[in-house]
């Protein structure tokens, strides 16, 4: 039985995986950010703190978050399996590619310094999503 | 030319009877017991380490300390440290607070140390080996990387040209901008890398961009200079570093890109915390700093409509509608990080607008 996708179970999942993977996320750096994922209209809390994630919530007030990144259900879909085949986020499913040009992922927020965070702090929120390339999922 | 002391020591009676007391064994020690304050400093969070800001909670060595314009101390005795008569002043020109500071500086100095990144092994330079880019694509990279290195290294220039002006009651923004020196640096050598890696070769500058980063690097005080640079500059060159990671096939150019953003986004973190605490001290500043900005973003329209910057961009890009979506989206978050930063709203004053209303009419 894999892990349901969206659902937090995956967000705690990838949580103990900065733990186990300490040492990766400690040599990225400082990382201080608490943002959202929103698939579809379901909404999940990320708190990242120092080096590793602290916590995982769902819902709450997308205002109180630096910046949301907001996607279909497919789309998240096709980067988790993306992740997957290639160990991590091939060129074409980043982040940065998602959001950049085009809207294919939307990044919502209210504040410019907050949504400036995903910026500062990208390699990590990569990696944090790339750590799914180990885990068993199912998709919704 | 060098300082020369007001008294020649290797003279002084007085010095070289002291030597010879306490040689004799008649220590002094008054040193020892002019600690004005002492403090109990130690993390907050062991796991994060000792930082600035933990050492700064007493209001005696933290930046409250500070009084808005610095007249007693212009020496280079630490913020905090006993003051004995008769120190030399190091001719400080940058002596008040809200012209430099920002609450965000010494906590952005911690984090551009924890995020430290070496282009020699961080990059996956082999992975260039089987990049899948055409000719034309290769060669439009190597354009940009070339123009990188430039913007680069005036963008390390400029806070060189103010940070031993700032007095030194300013130490954790002195500090913040000799690792913006330092990232700036490490951006060069890595584009540098880049132009050359392989069979490479370096493109060709370009007077649009070098008219744009001497107006930068000319700004005539160092809150000009700063919002021209981690304002203005450092938001194209954000959006340059999205750009190029979203055309990216491997791993090398989508790491390369992704430190560069970062970097490049701590110090625009610095440039609207700083600009903002500025204008909310001395909110007449307000005009000064939007007529700066109405003559960089001129020059800005210089460099985005360069041959030198917009063909190669279009090139990788496939055509010229990406590129305005970028140079759309690029422009509209550095208003809305200027207005963040008390500056308004920019668009009326801004030539941006009008050059991106001319690009997309073109798409």
């Amino acid at each position: 039985m894999g892990i349901p996708f969206p659902s937090l179970e995956f967000f705690k999942a990838l949580q103990q995986r900065t733990k186990d993977e300490a040492a990766a996320f400690e040599k990225l750096g400082y990382c201080d950010t608490t943002f959202g994922i929103r698939v579809g209209s379901e909404l999940y809390r990320v708190v990242f703190e120092i080096y590793e994630c602290v916590e995982v919530g769902e819902g709450g007030d997308p205002s109180e978050l630096d910046f949301v990144l907001s996607a279909p259900l497919d789309l998240w879909r096709e980067m988790l399996e993306a992740i997957q085949a290639n160990g991590g986020a091939d060129a074409a499913h980043t982040i940065n590619t998602l959001t950049h040009v085009g809207d294919v992922m939307k990044v919502e927020y209210e504040d410019p310094e907050g949504h400036d965070r995903l910026y500062r702090f990208m390699a990590t929120i990569q990696a944090f999503l790339d750590e799914a390339s180990g885990l068993d999922l199912e998709f919704a | 030319m060098a300082y020369i002391a007001p008294k020649d020591f290797s003279q002084d009676p007085e010095l070289l009877a002291t030597v010879m007391r306490v040689m004799g064994g008649d220590l002094d020690l008054s040193w020892m017991k002019d600690h004005p304050h002492p403090v109990r400093a130690q993390a907050s969070q062991p796991t994060r380490g000792l930082t600035l800001d933990d050492i700064n909670q007493d209001p005696a060595y933290g930046p409250e300390s500070i009084p808005e314009i610095v007249r007693h101390n212009f020496s280079m005795a630490p913020r905090g440290a006993v003051l004995p008569d008769g120190l030399p002043s190091l001719g400080y020109r940058v002596n008040r607070k809200s012209d430099v500071w920002a609450d965000h500086g010494p906590s952005l100095f911690e984090e551009s140390k924890s995020r430290r990144w070496a282009p020699a092994r961080t990059i996956p330079w082999k992975e260039l080996d089987s990049a899948d880019y055409s000719r034309e694509e290769d060669l439009a990279i190597r354009q940009i990387a070339t123009s990188l290195i430039s913007a680069s290294l005036v963008a390390a220039d400029v806070p060189s040209r103010w940070v031993w002006l700032m007095n030194q009651e300013f130490h954790e923004i002195k500090y913040l901008l000799c690792a913006h020196m330092f990232d700036a640096a490490r951006l060069a050598e890595a584009f540098r890398k880049r132009a050359l890696y392989g069979h490479g070769s370096l493109g060709r500058d370009s007077r649009e961009l070098g008219d744009f980063l001497k107006m930068v690097i000319d700004s005539e005080t160092f809150p000009l200079a700063s919002a021209a640079t981690n304002l203005t500059l450092f938001s194209i060159l954000q959006g340059l570093g999205r750009h190029l990671e979203f055309v990216s096939r491997n791993a090398a150019d989508t790491r390369l890109a992704t430190y560069f953003v970062q970097d490049a986004t701590r110090s625009i973190a610095y440039g609207v915390d700083h600009i903002r605490s500025l204008l909310t001290k001395r909110p007449n500043e307000v005009v000064a700093l939007n007529e700066h900005l109405d003559l960089i973003e001129n020059g800005l329209v210089g460099l985005l409509g360069s041959r030198e910057l917009i063909e190669p961009l279009i090139v990788l890009s496939g055509g010229l509608d990406a590129v305005a979506s970028f140079y759309r989206r690029t422009v509209e978050e550095y208003f809305e990080r200027c207005a963040s930063a008390g500056l308004g709203d920019r668009t009326d004053h801004s030539p941006l607008p009008d050059f991106l209303k001319l690009i997309e009419g073109q798409r």
